[in-house]
């Protein structure tokens, strides 16, 4: 073992020379493809392309109003290009796009962390760690800490996955296994339009029937806590889980179901030990996908929670008169803050944008692999 | 075993269990629905029915669940009613059941030996084990009924003759509410009557293979059929609460006055929707403000989202061609996806706001969900092309026909459907988008003009050329006036409150999303139909 991963990390400079050279290779032959298969207006007009994209782009985020002007040259290039090269310019145009779509997600990072920088730089590790009071104040030069928020969602999180989880699986295994052609056709939809509804729209309802009910039956200390929230967040994600999980089990092949079915076996017994099983990772991609879902949920939660700052105790009373998120105190405070205050809500965005996105990451991988297994690539 | 069939001779006592488990089902039913009455308080947690108060009603029909789960099963073991049960329950029920029984010990042991740790755990435990064992040792018709049917019992009876009614109340030192029985009883009654529910779906159908299966179907569907209800419940709160503010002043009273003929014709009058939120001289206050708002934002969206998101699924599908190139855009697409919609609003913020409009602008939330449009476009539509079937490419590049007339005369029209049905859907979502508005978009509570974009373009000789101070100024659109109307505190005109003004908003926004739904899924729906014939 430990042998292997020796030559493994010895074999690793000439492999890594060797693809370098291979790269380089591949480099100067697509460069000439390209000079031999493209006509020279062709490259002229991709050449302009490329530098008034890139100049638009330079002085945008300079905030020039010279802006318009690089725009200008790139949309007459293009109109001259389209007339003389219509299939060069159509794919330039096309491969734009998609430089524009990834560089969003990109820019999107960029700024976040480029605008968080001055909270991290001024509260250090305390701005995630810090537990005791002050916890978020411009007094004292500025004193803000994300850990209460962190704890707000974790508890609105854990409350929604309880909920949406079960119920969305169990919603899954309905729509694809148990009902009947004509039910799922109701079904289906349904959920979608649960899907569909505003958040907002359940934030309202959250706050005017179900908070006021936990306040007057539970003598809840606020109008307002995370257990209502969360619950009405689960309702929320409860679509997304159903929709992906429901997918993964409609993946796995019929074959092997009529096998299970043809053995004799019920169709529960199908269901429970076969097809749960061959789509699990789908179905837990759902799951994941349904609790970033739940994590990033802004509006329903702003509206229903107190927006007090700090630590229930014991950490899960969830019915205490605390009660902010990630997401509630950007929305919450987003709207006038500045300075060092801002970048501190940057900072939270950042928190949350990096957990979203390690469970995105992590439902994909689970797809793909589940993809892999069932496609039947093994070797 | 599994697919033994009851013979069709089904016995005079075969019958018999079936009619018990059936009246236990429905029994089961009738309480599930009452308790959830109760905590909806459309019923009265002190009403009296026959004589007898609710709960005390309830806690009767546990019993009787009880005795009617139990009676099937050891009736069943005896032989006096004909079933197929399995050696044992298994261990899904036996765990279970285990826990249950757990949860009994625990506050048995609470009520008898005091609150401390140390007292209630060791009884939790031992009557886990006891439930455990119970429950998977014994044939499985009175495993799966007799432990649950004890429990069914003796929480009945805690209910109809003991301590446990409306008035009794639980407050744990760990939390900061207050449970009252009254709300507690019947959620308990819930959780009983599904309990009592699955194991009569099992002896009604005889246990084994087939009892296991009716009654985890008869669980699932039970859950999603409360899904559904609370769908159901939800949008039947907003129409009842809103249709009133949403109808006021409306009727077919109006004119409309023709221009350029000068005759007035009868026309629908509708204030709510056709007024301005704010203003002194409006009567009825409405929220044109926010629909034009609406409008503009998912317009702006759609025109910068779908080149965006067609032209990257053309390249991803006819022109990359190396695996990781589409690798890396999907794991953007789906990253972009997945980002919540604050994030957005933030990335809006720092890099669009100071660059185009110096504050909050309908252009920067346009380009705002716009970003959030994409991935969606993106999905559906790159969906669409790889539906498109590789033949009509074949026969295309036969005819001689160039690569780039292909896609442009052939996949892409192929593919419009899905694309379209995507967008719709897409733009439902984006439509009730709040978050991202909060930080880049919203402007006055209760604006009193609706915003002029077309009539408000400029053009100068100075650089940028054509300018738009209404496209960059900011506005209202529906969620964003709901969301202020909730925040802003008192209406300023008497005709509503601030609630009843909120619920009409809702009400308007949700028929806009569930009428972009509907035209969605009936495209999609139409379109599939097409291709399938």
């Amino acid at each position: 073992m430990i042998r292997q991963l020796r030559r493994r990390v010895e074999g690793l400079p000439g492999r890594l020379r060797g693809r370098v050279a291979d790269s380089g290779e591949r480099l100067t032959q697509g460069a000439s493809d390209y000079r031999s298969r493209t006509a020279d207006g062709a490259i002229a007009m991709h050449a302009l392309v490329t530098v008034c994209v890139v100049a638009t782009f330079a002085l945008f985020l300079d905030g020039s109003q010279w802006t318009v002007v690089p725009v200008l040259g790139f949309l007459a290039t293009l109109t001259v290009g389209w007339l003389r090269h219509q299939a060069e310019a159509a794919k330039a145009l096309t491969f734009l796009t998609t430089v524009a779509t990834v560089s969003i997600l990109t820019l999107i990072v960029a700024f976040l962390l480029f605008r968080s920088e001055p909270i991290v730089r001024h509260m250090g590790l305390d701005l995630l760690t810090r537990t005791e009071a002050p916890l978020w104040t411009s007094n004292e030069g500025g004193v803000y800490s994300l850990a209460p928020m962190m704890v707000g969602t974790a508890l609105t999180t854990v409350i929604a996955t309880a909920i949406a989880a079960p119920l969305g699986v169990a919603g899954a295994v309905y729509v694809s296994e148990i009902a009947s052609d004509r039910v799922r056709e109701v079904v289906k939809p349904g959920i979608e339009l649960m899907a569909g509804i505003p958040s907002i729209t359940y934030g309202f309802i959250g706050l005017t029937i179900i908070n006021q009910y936990f306040y007057a039956e539970f003598r809840t200390p606020t109008i307002g806590m995370y257990f209502s929230a969360g619950v009405v967040i689960g309702l929320m994600a409860l679509p997304t889980v159903v929709t992906v999980a429901e997918d993964a089990l409609s993946t796995v092949p019929e074959s092997i179901k009529s096998g299970s079915l043809a053995m004799g076996s019920t169709q529960w017994q199908t269901t429970k030990s076969v097809t749960l099983p061959a789509g699990l990772s789908g179905v837990s991609a759902g799951v994941l996908l349904g609790v970033g879902r739940a994590m990033g949920e802004t509006m329903a939660a702003t509206v229903m929670l107190s927006h007090t700052k700090g630590f229930p105790s014991p950490v899960f009373d969830v019915f205490s008169n605390y009660g902010e998120t990630l997401t509630t105190v950007i929305a919450f405070e987003g709207g006038n803050a500045s300075g060092i205050h801002m970048s501190a809500l940057f900072a939270g965005g950042v928190v949350l944008f990096g957990m979203v996105m390690v469970l995105s990451v992590a439902s994909q991988y689970v797809e793909w692999r589940m993809h892999r297994k069932l496609g039947g690539d093994q070797q | 075993m599994s697919n033994v069939r009851r013979s069709e001779l089904s016995t005079a006592t075969s019958a018999t269990g079936e009619l018990v488990a059936t009246a236990v089902l429905g029994a089961a039913f009738l309480a599930f629905v009452a308790s959830w009455l109760l905590i909806f308080q459309w019923v009265d947690e002190t009403a009296v029915y026959v004589g007898i108060r609710v709960l005390d009603l309830l806690g009767g029909v546990l019993v009787v669940l009880g005795v009617g789960v139990a009676g099937v099963g050891v009736g069943s073991r005896l032989g006096y009613v004909d079933t197929t049960p399995s050696a044992t329950a298994g261990a899904t029920v036996g765990v279970v059941f285990g826990l249950l029984w757990a949860v009994l010990g625990g506050v048995l042991g609470t009520l008898v030996l005091g609150n401390a740790v140390l007292a209630w755990l060791p009884v939790a435990v031992v009557f886990g084990g006891l439930g455990l064992l119970a429950s998977v040792l014994p044939r499985e018709d009175v495993g799966s009924t007799v432990p649950v049917a004890v429990v069914l019992g003796l929480l009945g009876a805690a209910i109809g003759v003991g301590g446990l009614d409306a008035g009794w109340t639980w407050a744990p030192a760990w939390s900061s509410a207050v449970f009252p029985g009254s709300e507690l009883v019947p959620l308990l009654v819930v959780f009983g009557s599904l309990l009592g529910a699955w194991s009569a779906a099992k002896a009604r159908a005889g246990f084994g293979a087939t009892g296991r299966q009716a009654g985890a179907f008869y669980l699932v569907r039970t859950m999603v059929f409360g899904m559904l209800g609370v769908l159901a419940l939800l949008v039947g709160f907003i129409v009842v609460n809103g249709v009133d503010t949403m109808l006021t002043g409306a009727g077919l009273g109006g004119h409309l006055a023709v221009p350029v003929v000068g005759v007035t014709l009868p026309w629908v009058e509708f204030p709510f929707l056709l007024n301005d939120t704010g203003g002194l001289f409006v009567e009825i206050p409405g929220v044109l403000p926010a629909v034009v708002g609406t409008l503009w934002l998912v317009f702006g969206a759609v025109l910068f989202a779908v080149p965006l998101g067609v032209g990257t699924a053309v390249f991803l599908t006819e022109y990359a061609e190396r695996e990781r190139v589409t690798q890396i855009v999907e794991v953007a697409t789906n990253g972009l996806w997945s980002t919540p919609s604050i994030v957005f609003g933030l990335f809006g913020l720092a890099f669009l706001v100071p660059r185009i409009s110096g504050g909050n602008s309908i252009f920067v939330g346009q380009l705002v969900l716009g970003f959030m449009l994409l991935p969606l476009v993106l999905i559906t539509s790159r969906e669409a092309i790889l539906a498109v079937p590789d033949d009509h490419r074949g026969a295309s590049a036969a005819l001689g026909v160039t690569k780039w007339e292909t896609i442009r005369s052939v996949v892409v029209p192929a593919a419009m459907p899905g694309t379209i049905t995507g967008v719709i859907l897409g733009v439902g979502r984006i439509a009730g988008e709040t978050a991202p508005l909060l930080l880049v978009f919203g402007g006055a509570p209760y604006p009193n003009s609706t915003p002029d974009v077309i009539g408000a373009f400029e053009f100068s000789a100075q650089p940028p050329f054509v300018t738009n101070d209404v496209l960059l100024s900011p506005a209202s659109a529906l969620p964003y006036q709901l969301y202020s109307t909730i925040t802003a505190g008192v209406f300023p005109k008497d005709v509503f409150t601030n609630a009843e003004f909120g619920w009409g908003t809702a009400l308007v926004l949700l028929l806009v999303v569930v009428g972009l739904y509907a035209v969605g899924v009936a495209s999609r729906l139409y379109f599939r139909r097409r291709l399938h014939q």
